[in-house]
């Protein structure tokens, strides 16, 4: 099987986030990027895969930040082969890298993409489905597993519901995934492991060209959310923390 | 009247001619069985850090012939000095060395006797003055070893020791029961041989005397056939012969051999024809027994009498806070231990001190060393000498992963352990394979990727590693910006724990009413990767390294000062050098520089009267000597000076010094979670030894970690506001006449 995953990087929320000039984006230089969480699990799903019953593991990525760092702990788990993006500058909103994305994995004619569902980035929507539309293939989302079916041509994924309703789908491929959690959580990739990866990998660079795509929606302003002093602590005793949560409640109109 | 070691007594010809065939295939198989034994442990590795076995062994038999370090090996494998903090097993342990010792000497010095100097040459060693003694040394030796057995019994099968027992390796109570039980009868039948021989001699006495005249005294002694039951030359048989005749004694030494003597009196009214029969069936037991124990060494746990002392003489003694790398990517197969750690292993003696003292296993962990050295030994015995690439791994069934990660890299193992097995390097060493193949914990995965990524296990951003020092009042110094006397090398609990870092501006504060000029690297400052180390992630321990000794290069300081004694000890002892062969660096940025602990410089201080305290402290307290300080770096007694000049009135706890028990903290414990079939947590127990002591009210503490830990353990136990846990500087500060707010 050919599967590919696509791999983007996200600021890190622990380091402190500053807006730029403009007001309207975040200061991707004062950034640093680490990697999006559901990509790592969709990584990690891949390489289950081929573990459980062989694979080629070929890794997407946009060529900014320090995505290196990301892919060579890929490499390091097991991908087979990593395929960079350059860009001009940062990268684009997430309909737009979905395009991207989709020219870059084209070739490859992969049998199953792996991507994941959500990003703390996507502003204009998610990039799997967009990614699936591009590709003109079929989508499923929300997906917390993916194992080989019986059945040749097909795979078997666990799709999560709201309310955690979970349902086992089998999925014609080729397709692509939106994964939420791999099987089990991301491995962990000791340095001496990342360090020799540095010294084996090569990178493929994959340059694609796409007409660029209007924004779905603009940012008007970006700010940090301003700190009030609405709390207050109640106390007393219980008849009377309750006989003030009503007065409250009255107040604010929302009970008569 | 020459008395001397009489030869073959009453032992028939046929029965000499079988001993005779018998020693050489005994020896054959003994050296058969200790050759065995003794290649297993050389398909291990050489020590990365130098040249071929071959080469590695001769160096070291060179260095282990050192006056002092032959000393040592005299003191260790011959006196069982380690065995010093247990008196009871000490005694019992020398009394049955010493008794079988002995024993084998003098059984070797009568058989040079009998079958070298007597047949070739007709001559005894063992005779007049000489043989009394050996007869008078070799009975009380027989008494000493029958002692150090009954104790041996009374501990077993009276008392019976948790550490003697385990379920899984075939350790048990009974384990010992056949040696113990072998040596015993070796010694009774050694006994009796010699006291029926003794009642013999009384027997011939009596029938001389019963002979009226000298004829007839001829007579009877011929018809005894006495002449030819003394197997020497004819000459000594004549003065034999005449000194029975005039009614002198058969066995002039009877009574230097006390024991013998005293069975002898009691046994002398059996019949003759049973004494003599007795005589013989005694005789072969006795040699039987003897020859199948030592066949039986190579193959059983008492071969740790070749192997223990081996390895005291073999060993490189290194500071206990340098961890020696055996694997760069970890162990899996036995084959990938050093040769050294193969020889550890096979020196165990099973006594399972070390488990006594583990805080895993107290606390209910699946973690025993000593029957983890145990299994890995097993292992290694069934593992072919010559490499057929096909060794199983050690990982799974023969070491769980729970068990390795249940340890706390406390030393307290390898501290107590009477032969110098290093535990927690053989544990260290299968971690970093688990870590390798990323079988890891996941709090400890998470803590790894926070390392990885920002330098600290708190998974917080490296800026806000200095902020503690904002609310200071005044300004710390950047050692990168202008040169300090001491780099303050904070630590992450120092750094990010809300409580450790209150003890981190407190210090701070002492430091700054003292005068001492220091400064801190801020958010450059990466974790210094001692605990890193120890879960087994070398890859990323050497990453930390290198980035803070980067850092350094461009700071301008004299020494380098901690309050965390996991920091101190990886910037003490790995540092320097290459980290592993560790000679110093002139290139290094710690050379020449000190390392040192907080409660060194306190000490210090006080000494160049830099420092004044009022003295005025004056409750009872005691103190937890942090396992990286004491046990690894020997720091014992500075903390305990400050607290004498703080006016404390310090009562130990049962377990102090070399002896501390671990908070639970170490060897990366403090990342995950708690491990299967917890009992009671470390701390709690340590916390409940310190709540024992009659009128201590403070825990004091000198490392962040124990602090939190036993903070924390302080409350699940329910003894709030009966102990403080308050660490060393607190009680500085407060006594520099400002309370802490």
């Amino acid at each position: 099987m050919n599967i590919a995953v696509v791999i983007r990087q996200v600021p890190d929320l622990i380091e402190p986030l500053e807006i730029d000039a403009s007001g309207s984006a975040l200061d991707l230089d004062s950034a640093s990027f680490i990697v999006n969480e559901s990509d790592d699990h969709a990584l990690e799903q891949a390489i289950l895969l081929k573990e459980a019953g062989g694979a080629t593991v070929n890794v997407v990525a946009l060529d900014f930040g320090n995505v290196d760092d990301t892919l060579y702990a890929a490499s390091a788990k097991g991908a087979d082969r990593i395929f960079k993006i350059p860009l001009d500058g940062l990268p684009p909103p997430p309909r737009a890298a979905a395009a991207l994305f989709a020219e870059a994995i084209k070739p490859l004619q992969a049998d199953l993409v792996l991507v994941g569902v959500q990003a703390h980035d996507e502003l204009d929507g998610g990039v799997s489905p967009f990614l699936a539309a591009a590709m003109n293939l079929p989508y499923v989302g929300v997906i917390r597993g993916v194992k080989a079916a019986s059945e040749p041509g097909t795979i078997s994924v666990c799709k999560e519901f709201p309310g955690a309703v979970m349902a086992r789908l089998k999925v014609k491929l080729p397709a692509v995934l939106g994964i939420l959690g791999a099987e089990q959580p991301p491995r962990y990739v000791p340095v001496s492991r990342i360090r020799a990866a540095m010294k084996s990998t090569q990178f493929e660079e994959r340059s694609v060209a796409t007409s660029p795509s209007e924004p779905l929606l603009s940012v008007c302003r970006l700010y940090p959310p301003a700190s009030g002093s609405r709390a207050e602590m109640l106390s007393g005793s219980e008849t009377e923390v309750a006989a003030r949560i009503a007065e409250i409640l009255a107040q604010k109109g929302m009970v008569k | 009247m020459e008395a001397a070691r009489p030869i073959m007594w009453n032992v028939p010809h046929g029965a000499e001619i079988a001993l005779y065939v018998l020693i050489p295939l005994v020896l054959a198989a003994f050296a058969a069985g200790v050759a065995w034994r003794i290649r297993k442990w050389f398909v291990g590795q050489a020590d990365p850090a130098e040249g071929n076995i071959r080469r590695q062994l001769l160096r070291q038999f060179l260095t282990g012939l050192q006056p002092r370090r032959l000393a040592e090996w005299v003191r260790t494998a011959f006196f069982q000095s380690r065995l010093k903090s247990d008196g009871f097993s000490l005694f019992m342990h020398l009394a049955i060395f010493w008794g079988m010792l002995v024993l084998a000497v003098g059984t070797a010095l009568a058989t040079v006797d009998q079958d070298f100097t007597n047949l070739f040459f007709d001559f005894q060693i063992l005779r007049g003055f000489f043989y009394k003694w050996f007869e008078l040394a070799l009975d009380l030796f027989g008494l000493v070893l029958i002692l150090g057995l009954a104790l041996a019994a009374y501990r077993r099968y009276l008392v019976r020791p948790e550490r003697l027992q385990a379920a899984r390796t075939g350790i048990s109570l009974w384990d010992g029961f056949p040696f113990l039980t072998a040596l015993f009868l070796i010694a009774v039948t050694g006994f009796v041989i010699e006291g029926l021989r003794l009642a013999e001699g009384f027997h011939i006495e009596t029938q001389v005397a019963a002979a009226r005249d000298a004829g007839a005294k001829d007579r009877a002694m011929d018809e005894m056939n006495l002449r030819e039951r003394f197997r020497v030359g004819r000459e000594r048989q004549d003065t034999q012969l005449a000194r029975i005749a005039q009614g002198g004694p058969v066995f002039p030494a009877a009574a230097w051999a006390p024991v013998g003597y005293g069975l002898a009196r009691i046994m002398r009214p059996l019949p003759l024809g049973a004494i003599q029969a007795a005589h013989q069936l005694a005789w072969w037991l006795h040699g039987l027994l003897a020859f199948g124990l030592i066949v039986a060494v190579p193959f059983t746990k008492a071969f740790h009498l070749l192997s223990s002392p081996a390895n005291m003489l073999l060993r490189v003694p290194t500071p206990p806070g340098k961890l020696a790398v055996a694997a760069e990517s970890g162990v899996n197969t036995v084959r990938d231990f050093t040769w050294r750690q193969l020889l550890q292993v096979d020196a165990c003696t099973w006594c399972g001190k070390c488990q006594e003292a583990c805080p895993g296993h107290a606390a209910g962990f699946p973690l025993s060393p000593r029957n983890l050295v145990q299994a890995i030994d097993s292992r290694l015995l069934r593992t072919p000498v010559k490499g057929n690439g096909d060794t199983p791994s050690l990982h799974g069934s023969i070491v769980k992963p729970e068990e390795l990660w249940a340890c706390c890299a406390c030393r307290a193992c390898e501290e107590v352990c009477p032969v110098f097995v290093q535990q927690p390097r053989l544990i260290v060493d299968l971690r970093r394979r688990l870590v390798d193949q990323g079988q890891v914990d996941e709090g400890l995965q998470d803590a790894l990727m926070n390392f990885q990524r920002y330098g600290n296990s708190f998974g917080q951003s490296a800026r806000k590693r200095p902020e503690w020092a904002k609310t200071l009042g005044f300004p710390l110094k950047d050692a990168r910006k202008e040169e300090v006397e001491y780099l303050w090398f904070v630590g992450d609990y120092a750094s990010y724990d809300q409580r450790a870092q209150e003890i981190t501006r407190t210090i701070a504060k002492v430091l700054h009413l003292a005068g001492i000029d220091v400064g801190l690297l801020m958010e450059k400052e990466q974790n210094a990767g001692n605990d890193v180390r120890r879960v087994g992630e070398e890859g990323l321990f050497s990453m930390l390294r290198e980035k803070n000794l980067k850092e350094w290069a461009g700071a301008k300081f004299r020494n380098l000062l901690t309050t965390d004694p996991h920091t101190y000890n990886t910037l003490k002892n790995e540092y320097r050098g290459n980290g592993q062969s560790g000679g110093e660096d002139a290139d290094s940025p710690l050379a020449g520089k000190q390392v040192l602990h907080y409660t060194e410089l306190l000490d210090e201080l006080l000494r160049q009267g830099t420092l004044k305290l009022g003295g005025s402290l004056g409750c009872a307290v005691t103190y937890h000597d942090p396992c990286y300080l004491g046990r690894y770096n020997g720091v014992y007694e500075p903390p305990r000076r400050v607290l004498q000049a703080l006016g404390a009135e310090l009562v130990e706890m049962p377990r102090h010094g070399p002896h501390s028990f671990c908070c639970g903290a170490g060897g990366g414990r403090i990342w995950m979670k708690d491990a299967p079939g917890i009992a009671e947590r470390p701390a709690e127990n340590r916390v409940k030894e310190a709540l024992a002591l009659p009128g201590v009210e403070c825990l004091v503490v000198a490392c962040p970690k124990d602090l939190v830990m036993f903070q924390d353990a302080v409350k699940t136990v329910g003894a709030e506001g009966w102990l403080r846990v308050a660490d060393l500087g607190e009680l500085v500060y407060e006594s520099m006449g400002i309370p802490v707010s």
